[in-house]
């Protein structure tokens, strides 16, 4: 479902360019779950914007679904996210206009795939059902994260990318909600990529990948 | 510590350096219009104090003929040899250039002028000329200002062609102190190019008891020695439009205003981390407000000066529109050239500052009012969002009364603008509300399973706040557009009507009485019939001072064509028809112009008394005529009995009317009355057809409100950047929710459709706003504050065509400056896609 062959991404620093992603290469099957670790700067949130196509690499290929990235346009990258990628930062970036239902169906409705019953599911396990009217700044920010979290879920995206989604969370919070989270994208059948610090967290995956020196080993 | 704190708050603009330049802008746009328009008022007063100098020579009093026939040379002599040094022969006259527009010509005896000046006076005069003897010997020279140069392209010795064929003598083209667009000549000059003998009057300088008793003595029957008013005079008959000028600069400044309060809110918006943690650092609140409201006072000198300079450049911009204007209005000279006073100077400081503190005071208060942490809750902006749309929906009802209130009471223009003004941000502070109830229908439109759509009408309340004040920019500017553009839309079609009864006749002369009655009586003569003439009207007069005003008396034939059509505001009667035949029938009866009915309290029906030659005499007023464009009193009695009250009257003209053509091949009805003329020695400059007199009119009302077009445009100029400024600043406010939109697969349209969508229902609400908000700024203007600045009336032409071009020109702006903020928005957006995920 995901192939990364040969990945290479510097950055340019007022002391000479630095380099994140050294030919790095991956591979990752559907419906499968991966915790990316590493140290700060490591370049795991490089790597997650590589693969959703919000930035673009030096060389190296990204192939999604059949597709190289590399060879899409701006309209077509963003076609893709909105079909088969969704992103869970720590910040949540939920639109303080619209109601918490309509912020859950929101990604839902711009691609148009609904499913009433895993909606339905979605809200009862993430504990959504009383807060459905409300707007997101009358949440907490556990809630507001829930919210994302079934935002991301509901269209059945083939990959979940995940940036420490419970960073902003308590430790007890944050095991509930990734409990919750990786259960829920079984049940989407999804993929899930997670960048986190935690190798707690890491135990919810099936498999964990290190970053370092800009190459991924498996742990 | 101080410093730490102010550099801390400062550096914010090095890394946000259009938000400085937003600040910088709007100040710059508002000071720069307001003191634009204050330097020209300024200036003015000064050139009006100097009215009475001609060529640097004080005109204390006048000698002029009492029947206004000029003033023969001999006269002059005799006076001259008497010993009196301090008096000039002037003659002055108009002349036309083919493209139709007027000049004026002022002639006097240029050798005898230097001749009596101080050593230092002909150096300040004559500076720059090198041969000054050119001007008084033959061909001459036509002293001609750099600026009328310029708009005619000549050059030093060019000769100005005029429309009658005749050409002025070689120019010589030097700036002069109160010149205005005149040009200067030589006396000698001036008989050849007006073909007279006589002068129109002589000004004469300062006079000791002993020499003004003596020179009283020596005038004959037929001169008077008049003091001159001109100062008094034309401060006084200009005080309305500079009055109605410093509004629109107040507005303008308004306008501005509203960018330094997007500006200064934004600023602050960002800075909320710095304040947080300035605060959390243990920096007081007082701490931070003395740190602030130092930096105002930074932005204040900076905002002053490039305002003041900006509004040295737009003064100079406008100032030969609006001395054109005085010029026609009322023959008021101002100089070419302003310069800034200290007063403006510091005038302009200290209403920056107020503005700034203004500006900054109400976003400063929301900012530190909180405790340290829950300064940045968005529940908290929620909130004070909501409330600071009520307060300011709540602050406008004692506007709106405090109008009312006025609207009783209001009998000066000052209290008029007030009235405006109240209202204007009455309505401008109700607009939040406005929007936000519209957003609410909008929203109610959308069907609920278009969560797209309802999305995009939703996101109007995230940008409401940074479109609040644009949008109240743009409000009073489409309003004040809307307003004035109907104002000058009814006068213009009111004047041309006006002119068209008024002046119906074919040609007017404009000749010494003795020629056109000589040339009417042998035309006119029993048992003759004329080939050309079908009409004529003879107009006599007298000036005089009512209630302490210039006034004029004339004396009309009362069974003439155009006597029979006067256009009447107000009668007595039931007919205007009824008022004029009691006028044309009974001698007692006198026609007054509106300005006497509305500025000097005149009523229909009441008696006044004029003095005459004959001791005062009592005349009713039958009824009140539409008199256009003129800042003085003018009645009108037949002609006879002007005749007969009056010796010293003189010629207002006559108008005459030719006959139908004929349809042989002959020369036509106006060709021959041209002949006529030149056999009976009216020269070519001395009648002016209809078709020509229309032009001019036209031209000068066009002119006249030029600078009131002018500033309309540079306010709706301020509201577009006011409007660019909200949405480069949401732009860059909003651009990591933008990039999270992306992410989530929001492709270009819309996100287009998003941002513009709200801005669109806002823009429309504002708009639909303008338009009564509009009708009623022009009604109160034409019917109140117009009559009491000038004291005309004409009925309110209101359409809906100009309310839709101000729709098509606003939605052009706001297209530009979405293009403008998108762009902005693309070149921005991958850094912010990049940085997603990363902690604010």
């Amino acid at each position: 479902m995901l192939s990364i062959k040969n990945l290479y991404k510097s950055f340019g620093q007022p002391g000479g360019e630095v380099c994140v992603l050294d030919g790095l290469s991956f591979t990752m099957q559907a419906a499968s779950s991966v915790a990316l670790l590493g140290e700060s700067g490591s370049g795991k949130s490089t790597l997650l914007h590589l693969i959703a196509g919000l930035d673009k690499s030096q060389s190296g290929d990204i192939e999604f679904s059949g597709k190289q990235l590399s060879t899409l346009n701006e309209s077509a990258l963003a076609n893709m996210r909105r079909h088969q990628i969704s992103l869970v930062f720590q910040q949540f970036h939920l639109i303080s206009t619209l109601s918490v239902f309509d912020n859950i169906r929101f990604q839902a409705a711009l691609c148009q795939r609904f499913d009433n019953a895993f909606e339905t599911q979605l809200i009862d396990r993430l504990g959504l059902s009383s807060l459905l009217k409300k707007l997101p700044h009358q949440l907490s920010r556990g809630q507001q994260q829930r919210v994302a979290i079934a935002r991301a879920l509901l269209h059945k995206p083939k990959l979940v990318l995940a940036d420490e989604p419970t960073g902003n969370l308590d430790e007890q919070s944050s095991l509930e909600v990734m409990a919750v989270f990786t259960d829920l994208v079984k049940s989407a059948g999804s993929s899930l990529l997670m960048v986190t610090h935690s190798k707690e967290m890491a135990t919810f995956m099936q498999r964990s990948v290190l970053l370092h020196n800009g190459r991924l080993s498996d742990i | 510590m101080k410093q730490a704190i102010l550099k801390a708050l400062l550096s914010h603009y090095w890394r946000h350096p259009w938000q400085a330049l937003f600040l910088l802008l709007g100040l710059t746009a508002g000071v720069g219009l307001w003191s634009a328009v204050q330097i020209i008022n300024h200036h003015a007063e000064v050139s009006y104090a100097q009215a009475d100098s001609l060529l640097g020579v004080q005109a204390n009093y006048w000698i002029r003929n009492r029947s206004e026939q000029g003033i023969a040379q001999a006269d002059y002599i005799e006076l001259r040899r008497a010993g009196f040094r301090q008096i000039f022969p002037v003659i002055e006259g108009q002349v036309i250039t083919p493209d139709g527009q007027l000049i004026s010509i002022i002639a006097t005896d240029l050798l005898a002028l230097r001749q009596s000046m101080p050593e230092e006076t002909v150096d300040q005069t004559f500076n720059g000329i090198d041969n000054w003897l050119q001007l008084v010997q033959k061909p001459y020279r036509a002293w001609v200002p750099q600026q009328l140069a310029d708009e005619f392209a000549l050059i030093q010795g060019d000769q100005l062609q005029l429309r009658d064929g005749r050409q002025l003598p070689p120019a010589l083209i030097q700036a002069q102190t109160q010149q205005g667009r005149r040009i200067f000549m030589d006396i000698s000059a001036a008989f050849t190019l007006f073909d007279t003998d006589q002068f129109n009057y002589i000004t004469v300088g300062q006079l000791t008891t002993e020499q003004f008793d003596l020179l009283t003595s020596l005038l004959p029957d037929s001169l008077a020695l008049v003091q001159n008013q001109q100062q008094l005079d034309l401060s006084e008959l200009t005080q309305s439009l500079h009055t109605h000028l410093s509004a629109m600069s107040l507005l303008s400044f308004a306008v501005g205003l509203f960018i330094v309060f997007n500006a200064v809110r934004f600023s602050l918006w960002h800075r909320r981390e710095t304040l947080m943690n300035l605060r959390l650092m243990g920096v007081s609140v007082k701490a931070l407000i003395s740190a602030i409201l130092f930096e105002t006072l930074i932005w204040s000198l900076i905002g002053t000066v490039s305002g003041v300079i900006c509004g040295l450049t737009i003064g100079n911009w406008l100032l030969p529109g609006l001395s054109q204007s005085l010029f026609n209005l009322y023959g008021a000279t101002i100089d070419a050239v302003i310069a800034l006073q200290s007063e403006t100077l510091l005038l302009a400081w200290g209403i920056t500052l107020v503005g700034l503190l203004w500006a900054l005071a109400w976003p400063m208060y929301l900012q530190l009012k909180h405790d340290v942490l829950d300064a940045n809750s968005p529940t908290l902006r929620h909130q004070a969002e909501n409330s600071s749309r009520q307060q300011l929906a709540l602050f406008s009802l004692p506007l709106l009364i405090m109008a009312f209130i006025l609207f009783q009471t209001m009998e000066t223009a000052v209290a008029g603008f007030a009235l405006l003004g109240l209202l204007l941000f009455a309505a401008a502070w109700l607009l939040p509300t406005l929007l936000a109830l519209g957003l609410k229908f909008a929203q109610a439109c959308v069907p609920k399973q278009r969560l797209i759509g309802r999305w995009m009408v939703s996101d109007g309340w995230s940008q409401m706040p940074a479109f609040r004040s644009a949008m109240m920019a743009l409000l009073l500017a489409m309003t004040a557009n809307l307003g004035v553009g109907t104002l000058v839309d009814s006068f213009r079609s009111a004047f041309i009507g006006w002119l068209e009864v008024r002046q119906n006749a074919d040609i007017y002369v404009n000749s010494s009485q003795s020629n056109i009655v000589q040339l009417l009586e042998s035309e006119q003569a029993p048992g003759k019939t004329s080939l050309w003439l079908a009409d004529s009207h003879r107009q006599i007069g007298i000036t005089t001072r009512w209630q302490d005003q210039p006034t004029l008396v004339n004396g009309a034939d009362t069974r003439a064509p155009d006597s029979l059509r006067f256009p009447l505001a107000q009668w007595l009667g039931d007919t205007p028809d009824d008022a004029l035949a009691l006028w044309r029938d009974n001698s007692n009866y006198i026609l007054a112009n509106e300005q006497l009915h509305y500025l000097g309290g005149l009523k229909l029906g009441q008696t006044i008394q004029l003095d005459t030659d004959q001791g005062p005499v009592d005349y009713q007023v039958v009824g009140f005529f539409y008199d256009y464009g003129n800042p003085k009193f003018q009645f009108y009695l037949s002609y006879e009995e002007v005749a007969k009250r009056w010796k010293y009257h003189y010629s207002r003209g006559t108008a005459l009317w030719l006959k139908p053509d004929s349809t042989s091949n002959g020369p036509s009805s106006r060709q021959q009355a041209e002949k006529s003329f030149l056999a009976n020695g009216i020269n070519r400059a001395d009648w002016i057809s209809q078709d020509e007199i229309r032009t001019l009119s036209v031209n000068i009302f066009e002119r006249t409100f030029a600078i009131t077009a002018a500033m309309n445009s540079l306010t709706l100029i301020v509201a577009a950047i006011a409007l660019l400024a909200s949405l480069l600043a949401i732009m860059q406010e909003r651009l990591p929710e933008f990039a999270q939109w992306r992410a989530l697969g929001v492709n270009t349209r819309e996100q287009f459709l998003i941002i513009c969508s709200p801005l669109l229902i806002f823009v429309v609400i504002a708009w639909l706003l303008a338009i009564p908000l509009g009708a009623v700024l022009s009604w109160l203007l034409i019917q109140k504050l117009n009559i009491v600045s000038f004291g005309w009336s004409m009925p309110m032409l209101w359409k809906m065509a100009p309310a839709w071009q101000l729709g098509g020109l606003v939605l052009v702006i706001v297209i530009v400056t979405l293009l403008l903020s998108l762009l902005q928005l693309r070149r921005r957006l991958p850094d912010a896609l990049a940085e997603l995920g990363e902690l604010s």
